[in-house]
């Protein structure tokens, strides 16, 4: 009985295994997605006001370095933070000592590489929305009497809105399609590290075409509706954005 | 209590050198454009560097042999400025309120009847006429009880019938708050029924400290 409908249980077995790598590796893909993305909205606006508005020295140093990412081979990137946080690296230490696991290869690690490598793609579109306030809304704040922390709340952020909101979007979207930065951090482990377009890959590589087929439409799909969705803000006339 | 200024500062071409003071009541500025009118302005109310000295009633905003400069936000200064810088998104009563969220709302109320804004308090910015908006920002310039108020050509937008009526309302919030005003103006309406006191501008100087011409009249009588 068993030897007649082998193959088939065999065949059925491994569809579902399949579907489970698939299922599996798209949740990994977006918890990292939202992850990345709340970290970087929290990280990346300071960093949006200080080159928006500040003079400082070392301020064209620090746009190269947030930029850097856009330019950078993603496996290069991916070398520097496995170097970064490796178990024998400062980092790698206090965070053993913490934590009682590694940092390399974990889905944390995935979301240090992933944070500095999204860092422009949140960074630019809220710079360039601060930079597009109009000075008198900005004057009126401060004639008005407003603190810093009205100001921030009343007038800037409501101003820059569309600004964060895009590079909301582009940040989560740009971490969905990560593979040769979370591949070189994370490796490959199921269930932890791999992600929706390192399973991808992973199928490609073993000739399932259907199920490289269906999980490359799925990512498909999610960037088209990020991206719609950018260009409906900006079209609603919020700030337009781009990301240079 | 009266405010003194002595204000020097080089912004582009312009140089500008003022010594005088300012009263409770209505000081009105007029003079050529790029006489630096509106440049004293923003000066007193610490938007453009400058040199010198202001005191108004008793608080320092600016020593400069001190090196002390009052920071804007803490300067309880009133402006209106050609731009009115409305906040799109919030309500004309917001944008009056806005850095005055605990002032008395029946003020707010009386002061809108008084402005003709009544109706629109409601209204987001951009539903409002170039008239209105001017009149919205003036609100929220008084409605915060400035010990200055900094009016840059305050009844521009406005048509003549309600210029008229405007003028007398200022000077009756004026002489209730008890505030000094310093006004930029090129209408003689303005110098004949506001002003306390006129000065003339010409390059960045006070050329002449002239008395009001209602003083004058009555002079003349």
């Amino acid at each position: 009985m068993v030897g007649k409908y082998g193959a088939q249980i065999q065949e059925l077995g491994s569809t579902a295994g399949d579907a489970l790598i698939m299922l599996e590796s798209l949740l990994i893909s977006l918890q990292l997605a939202l992850v990345t993305t709340l970290i970087l909205l929290v990280l990346a606006f300071p960093l949006a006001y200080l080159l928006a508005f500040k003079q400082f020295l070392g301020r064209t140093l620090l746009e190269v370095v947030v930029a850097m990412p856009l330019v950078l081979p993603p496996t290069v990137l991916g070398y520097f933070v496995l170097l970064m946080i490796a178990p024998d690296s400062t980092l790698g230490r206090a965070w053993q000592a913490l934590f009682d696991s590694s940092l390399a290869f974990s889905f944390s690690g995935m979301v240090v590489a992933s944070v500095l490598y999204s860092l422009p793609f949140a960074v630019q579109p809220m710079q360039q929305a601060l930079r597009a306030i109009p000075v008198s809304w900005l004057e009126m704040a401060k004639t008005q009497s407003l603190n810093v922390r009205q100001a921030l709340w009343q007038v800037i952020l409501p101003a820059a809105k569309g600004g964060v909101l895009v590079a909301a979007v582009l940040s989560f979207a740009h971490t969905m399609g990560e593979f040769g930065v979370v591949l070189m951090v994370g490796g490959s482990i199921p269930g932890e590290t791999k992600v929706a377009s390192i399973a991808l890959f992973e199928f490609v590589e073993m000739q399932q075409q259907s199920e490289a087929l269906m999980l490359a439409l799925i990512l498909m799909a999610v960037c088209f509706a990020m991206l719609s969705l950018v260009y409906a803000i900006n079209r609603n006339g919020m700030h337009m954005v781009t990301v240079k | 209590m009266s405010s003194s200024i002595h204000i020097s500062a080089q912004l582009g071409s312009l140089s500008l050198l003022v010594e005088s003071s300012i009263s409770v009541g209505i000081t009105l500025i007029s003079g050529e454009n790029g006489a630096g009118k509106s440049t004293l302005l923003r000066c007193l109310a610490g938007l453009e560097m400058a040199g010198g000295q202001i005191h108004v009633t008793g608080q320092v905003w600016l020593d400069s042999s001190a090196g002390f400069s009052l920071p804007v936000e803490q300067r309880n200064v009133g402006c209106l400025w050609t731009d009115t810088a409305l906040l799109p998104w919030l309500s004309v009563e917001r944008n009056i309120k806005l850095g005055s969220e605990d002032s008395d709302h029946g003020d707010l109320m009386k002061l809108a009847e008084l402005l003709e804004i009544s109706p629109l308090m409601q209204r987001k910015p951009h539903m409002l006429s170039t008239g209105e908006a001017q009149r919205v920002a003036l609100a929220r310039a008084i409605f915060k009880r400035p010990a200055l108020l900094l009016l840059d050509e305050p009844f521009s937008a406005q048509a003549p019938a309600i210029r008229q009526r405007l003028r007398v309302v200022l000077k009756a919030v004026v002489e209730e708050l008890k505030i000094a005003v310093v006004m930029v103006s090129h209408d003689v309406e303005d110098a004949k029924l506001l002003a306390d006191s006129h000065w003339h501008m010409r390059e960045g100087r006070l050329l002449a400290e002239v008395k009001p011409i209602s003083e004058l009249l009555r002079a003349e009588e």
